[in-house]
C-alpha cells in the first residue's frame, strides 16, 4: 500500500515536471526591443552593450545539451547562434522550425585563421586568408512560439 | 522505542521513499555521462531520397506540394531557410527536409524525444526549476540522513566498528584519490 502511494506520488511529480517545462525561459523575451538579425550584425559593436530582442526561425539546436540554437536571419544565408551556459536554458531539439524571440546582448568572439577555415569548410565555403569573428547572442530571456 | 530502533525504522522508510528519486538521478546520470556516445534525449532518424532538384525553382508552393507528394509526406511546411548556397531547409510540423539541389538529394530528418529518458534527463538538469530544485534539495538531505544513519544500523564489531568499517573508508578514499590524482 505504502509503496503504491509512493510510486503514484513519484509519477505525479514526473508529470508535473513535464508540464513545467514551458516555452518561455526567464519570463520570456521582451518583444518591445525587437531588432532584426541583419541590423544587429551590421551594428554589432553597439549591441554588445545594448540589450535587444531578436526573432527568427530556429534552424538548428544543440543535439546533446540544448545549449545553443541557430536563428535564421531576415537576410538570405545569414544566421545567428543563441548560446547559453550548459543548463541555464535547455532548448529542445523539437523546436526546429519554430519561431524564437531572444532578449540579450551580442558577444563578438575573434576566431583564429584555422578556426575560421574549419567553420567555412563546414558551411561549404572556400577558405580565406584572414580570420573572421564569430557572433554569439547571449540571451537573458527567450520565448519559443509555434 | 529506543533511538536505535527509531533510527532503523526511519532509515528503512526514508530508504523506500528515496527509491524513485535515486532511480531518476542514477539512470539519468549514466545517460548524461555518456550523451556524447548515445543521445539519450532524442532519437534522430535520417532517410536519404534521390529527387530531381537541379534547375528547379525551389521557392514555390507548386514545387513544395510536388516534393511532399513525392516523399509521401502528409504534412505542411511552416518555415524555409537557406543556411548556405548549397543547402535549402524546409521545416515541417513533424520533420525537417534538407535539400541539396546540386546533388539532387533530399534528406528527411525526424526527431523524436526518447520515452522517459528525455524527462529523466530534464529533471536531472533541473529544467523544471523552482519547485523541483527544492524537492531535490529535500532529497539530498534525506540521502545525507541515509548515509549517516547507516553507520548506526548494527551495533558492535558486526557494524562499522568491525572490518566493515573499511568499506566506509574506501567510500571516502575513492573521491579523495580522484581529487589528488587530478589535482582538483
Amino acid at each position: 500500500m505504502k509503496t503504491g502511494v509512493i510510486l503514484a506520488t513519484m509519477a505525479c511529480v514526473l508529470m508535473f515536471s513535464q508540464l513545467a517545462i514551458g516555452k518561455t525561459y526567464n519570463g520570456g523575451a521582451d518583444k518591445s526591443k525587437l531588432v532584426s538579425i541583419s541590423q544587429l550584425l551590421s551594428e554589432a559593436q553597439r549591441y554588445t552593450t545594448q540589450t535587444s530582442t531578436i526573432q527568427g526561425t530556429i534552424t538548428r539546436v544543440c543535439k546533446k545539451r540544448g545549449c545553443w540554437m541557430q536563428l535564421a536571419s531576415d537576410k538570405k544565408f545569414q544566421s545567428l547562434r543563441v548560446k547559453v551556459r550548459d543548463g541555464d536554458m535547455v532548448f529542445p531539439m523539437t523546436a526546429q522550425g519554430k519561431t524564437a524571440y531572444a532578449t540579450g546582448t551580442l558577444k563578438i568572439k575573434p576566431l583564429t585563421l584555422e578556426q575560421t577555415n574549419q567553420k567555412r569548410t563546414a558551411q561549404n565555403l572556400s577558405p580565406v586568408d584572414t580570420p573572421e569573428v564569430l557572433h554569439l547572442f547571449i540571451p537573458t530571456a527567450v520565448t519559443i512560439e509555434d | 522505542m529506543s533511538w536505535f530502533q527509531l533510527n532503523r525504522s526511519l532509515h528503512r522508510d526514508i530508504g523506500y521513499f528515496c527509491i524513485g528519486m535515486t532511480l531518476v538521478f542514477a539512470i539519468s546520470g549514466i545517460a548524461l555521462n555518456h550523451i556524447h556516445q548515445f543521445n539519450s534525449n532524442y532519437q534522430v532518424s535520417r532517410i536519404t531520397h534521390s529527387v530531381q532538384l537541379e534547375n528547379l525553382d525551389l521557392e514555390t508552393p507548386y514545387f513544395e506540394n510536388q516534393l511532399l507528394q513525392k516523399l509521401a509526406l502528409d504534412d505542411t511546411i511552416k518555415a524555409r531557410f537557406w543556411p548556405d548556397q548549397t543547402t535549402y531547409k524546409l521545416f515541417l510540423q513533424t520533420s525537417t527536409l534538407y535539400l541539396y539541389p546540386s546533388q539532387n538529394k533530399v534528406i528527411v530528418e525526424q526527431v523524436e524525444p526518447r520515452f522517459l529518458l528525455r524527462q529523466l534527463n530534464a529533471l536531472h538538469l533541473n529544467e523544471a526549476r523552482a519547485a523541483w530544485m527544492w524537492f531535490s534539495d529535500f532529497y539530498a538531505i534525506l540521502l545525507i540522513y541515509l548515509a549517516l544513519s547507516s553507520l548506526f544500523m548494527i551495533k558492535g564489531k558486526r557494524g562499522v566498528l568491525g572490518p566493515r568499517g573499511w568499506l566506509v573508508i574506501a567510500g571516502f578514499a575513492a573521491p579523495a584519490a580522484f581529487i589528488y590524482v587530478y589535482s582538483l
